[in-house]
């Protein structure tokens, strides 16, 4: 059971990351639009290399 | 490199987006394009010298009616709360695990190192919860030492009390923690609240689509035009008017003569001529030549803006909705807050030790937030659902009573009918050489020259040539056909013997009568479905008409509806309120200023968007659309919303009620409390979104079915004889 000793707050660090990880999404736009991109498998015109 | 924003308010689907960003991949100038279906809006990355019109015209050219757009703001308090909702969904999830650990551990026995090691592990994730993600409840809170007690008391206080009390026992090593209580507390409220402003959000969205007008005009300076933006336009400047499009301000003609479709504005089907000084409204529509106007409004002073302020009269009233959920919290707070209080004093004479545990859970469980939330945010959901397919409720109020109506008036010309004159038969009268086919194109050949309604039922001339045309007023036209004088119109111009009909247009060769054209109003396409739809949802259904009983009783009889011909503006009225004393909840629904003294004393009134300005400020709802299957979507979604108020309503009286007496006496620990609170407030806020999908049951299916065939027959189908 010692090993709670350290993965405990090795959970920690990765849930920190994850919050940070999660704001930085956010702050990039990337909960924008939850459903257009699944459309955009259907488009077969090539390349528009930002959307 | 420079970002425009377009807002395109029609678009509404994801393939709609996918055809917007096809279009403007590789336009000339433009880097990148962003679409975004949810804030209807086009993002479009372009240089600095490119003309963002160009993107406009592409996208325009789709059928889109795209619009320049600022800046919006209105997204970053919605990125905020998402922010404090993902960290606080974060912690919950270690948290609730530790919690579940030390659970565990309280029966089976572990050993104090390890719990301690849990206990400041759920300390850590609780700091950010407390300090980031519930700071609009403190702020909030904090807010009511100026504003008056609010929702947001109760809410502070339970989670600053459980974290202060939790830390101090962390700290000092001995007694109860409630981090799993404030973590999912916290999560739960800012779920609610979330969900609560996506709804908003997506109200407000629909909002924008009632003034399409373009948003640029041809300024004329210099005897040059350039585009320009409306909101730049001065009142006092001159703009040209192309034929085919809208009026883009209010002004007065200055230069050519216009020949304009008002029926926006006004309802009425003429086309008008106005000449040079007389004053041309916004909106309206160019049926004839370009012409040149003088402003006389900026952009946000036109008529047609004062419609669609009206029809954002109900979001106006929408602080009314807020000052309910206030004075459930005026009334409520101080009440939870004694509550709590009173069961801390309790248990200090029983038994100290329980008192805060106690009155801290008294305190999570008898916020009234899902009572302050139960009604607003089934009305939101429910005029969203409205707006997104043409429907305006002018009055919130108006939902209510649209959910009691068991009756309904409606108005034939203009409302089960359209203004759109169709052609639906002709007659021979007396024995002429000339073929059918030759008789019909004379006629459109002569009616092309005459600005007369029932002249647009007509197709266009193929072969047959009239000259010396002569339009005379009031009767009709006149014109040669090689050696032959040919008359087409009224009647008596055309020396037929028959008495006035408005429906029937006259062909006369040198003063004989040959032809008899009938022309009707042509019902709503989907006029059927509609009234179907209503008798299933229970609604008795009566056609009134200011006109003659036999064109009435056709109508009516292949509606199956029952009727009332030669109905005056007061014998309406007389049938509206005959119908409320017999207790029937009556929607009139009509267009005229005939109808208004009957849409004033219905219980609920309806009119569509072709109908006078009149009509539209007394009516409570409007209807954008020309389906009249809105009427079925209408009452059906009043129903749905009560239905969903109700359930909303009971849930939270119920819930408060059985859980405040548990709590009170000790019977249930902090954490259910908490769960059982926030997750009402959730609950009835999913409840209501329920609102945005489509029902499965067998009458809304009706109410979604595509409109039925025309019931008008085409020409090719008539009998000559």
């Amino acid at each position: 059971m010692a090993i709670l000793l350290l993965l405990i707050p090795v959970s920690l660090v990765l849930m920190a990351i994850a919050g940070v990880m999660f704001v930085w999404a956010v702050n990039h736009d990337q909960f924008e639009e939850l459903e257009r991109h699944g459309f955009d498998i259907l488009d077969d015109s090539p390349g528009d290399e930002h959307s | 490199m420079t970002l425009s924003t377009i807002s395109v308010a029609d678009m509404h689907c994801a393939s709609c987006a996918t055809k917007i960003q096809g279009a403007l991949r590789g336009l000339p100038g433009v880097t990148a394009t962003y679409v975004n279906t949810a804030r209807r809006q086009v993002l479009v990355e372009h240089a600095d010298d490119a003309d963002p019109v160009d993107v406009l015209e592409r996208i325009e050219a789709l059928g889109f009616h795209p619009n320049l757009a600022g800046s919006d703001t209105t997204s970053r308090g919605q990125r905020e709360l998402l922010k404090r909702l993902g960290v606080a969904g974060l912690a919950m999830m270690q948290v609730m695990m530790f919690a579940i650990a030390m659970y565990a551990g309280a029966f089976e026995g572990m050993d104090e190192v390890y719990r301690r090691l849990l206990e400041y592990a759920s300390l850590a994730f609780c700091i950010p919860v407390v300090g980031y993600a519930a700071m609009p409840f403190f702020r909030n809170a904090l807010g009511a030492w100026k504003q008056g007690l609010n929702m947001d008391v109760p809410i502070a206080l339970a989670i600053a009390a459980a974290f202060l009390v939790s830390l101090r026992h962390t700290l000092s090593g001995s007694g109860e923690v409630y981090y799993d209580s404030v973590v999912m507390f916290t999560f739960l409220l800012l779920s609610a609240r979330y969900i609560d402003d996506r709804l908003k959000a997506r109200f407000e969205g629909t909002n924008a689509t009632l003034a399409a007008l373009p948003d640029r005009a041809l300024l004329v300076r210099d005897g040059a035009t350039e585009p320009a933006p409306l909101a730049a336009i001065e009142p006092g400047s001159l703009v040209w008017v192309e034929q085919g499009n809208q009026v883009p301000l209010d002004g007065e003609v200055t230069e050519g003569e216009a020949l304009l479709d008002e029926s926006v504005l006004t309802g009425e089907a003429v086309w008008v001529r106005r000449r040079p000084g007389e004053a041309v409204f916004a909106g309206t529509v160019n049926r004839g030549a370009g012409f040149q106007i003088r402003t006389t409004s900026a952009f946000d002073a036109t008529r047609i803006a004062g419609i669609a302020d009206l029809a954002n009269r109900a979001q106006a009233e929408k602080p009314r909705i807020a000052q309910l959920a206030d004075r459930v919290a005026g009334v409520f707070v101080p009440g939870v807050l004694t509550l709590a209080a009173a069961t801390w004093l309790g248990w200090q004479l029983v038994d100290p030790s329980q008192a805060f545990v106690a009155a801290l859970t008294v305190l999570v469980v008898s916020c009234p937030c899902a009572l302050s939330l139960a009604t607003p945010a089934a009305i939101t959901a429910a005029m969203t659902r409205l707006r997104q397919r043409g429907i305006v409720l002018t009055r919130s109020e108006a939902l209510e009573q649209v959910a009691a109506v068991d009756a309904a008036l409606l108005d034939k010309t203009g409302t089960l009918t359209v203004h759109d004159p169709v052609l639906v038969g002709m007659e021979r009268l007396e024995g002429t050489e000339l073929g059918d086919d030759e008789l019909l194109d004379l006629a459109a050949a002569l009616q092309r020259h005459a600005n007369h309604p029932l002249a647009r039922a007509f197709p266009e001339p193929r072969r047959a040539r009239v000259d010396q045309v002569q339009v005379v007023p009031g009767a009709g036209v006149e014109g040669r056909y090689g050696e032959r004088r040919v008359r087409i119109g009224h009647g008596g111009f055309c020396g037929a013997a028959e008495r006035h009909d408005e429906h029937a247009v006259f062909l006369s060769l040198d003063g004989v009568p040959v032809a008899r054209f009938r022309i009707s109003d042509p019902l709503r396409t989907d006029a059927a479905a509609a009234v179907e739809g209503l008798k299933q949802a229970g609604i008795r259904l009566t056609m009134l008409s200011g006109d003659s009983p036999e064109r009435c009783a056709e109508l009516a009889r292949l509606l199956d509806i029952d009727f009332a011909a030669r109905q005056a503006p007061e014998t309406k009225l007389e049938v509206t309120r005959d119908l409320q004393a017999r207790g029937h909840r009556v929607l009139v629904v009509g267009d005229g200023i005939n109808d208004v003294p009957a849409l004033a004393a219905a219980d609920v009134s309806a009119t569509v968007l072709e109908s006078s300005h009149l009509v539209k400020s007394k009516a409570d709802v409007l209807l954008l659309g020309r389906r009249l299957g809105a009427l079925v979507e209408l009452v059906v979604t009043g129903r749905r919303a009560r239905r969903i108020v109700r359930e909303n309503l009971a849930w939270a009286l119920a819930y408060n009620l059985t859980a405040i007496p548990l709590a009170a006496l000790g019977l249930m620990p902090p954490w259910v409390a908490a769960l059982g609170m926030a997750g009402s407030s959730v609950l009835v806020m999913l409840n209501a979104t329920r609102l945005l999908r489509n029902p499965r049951s067998r009458s809304a299916a009706a109410a979604a079915a595509p409109p039925v065939d025309p019931t008008v027959p085409p020409l090719a189908a008539v009998q000559t004889g």
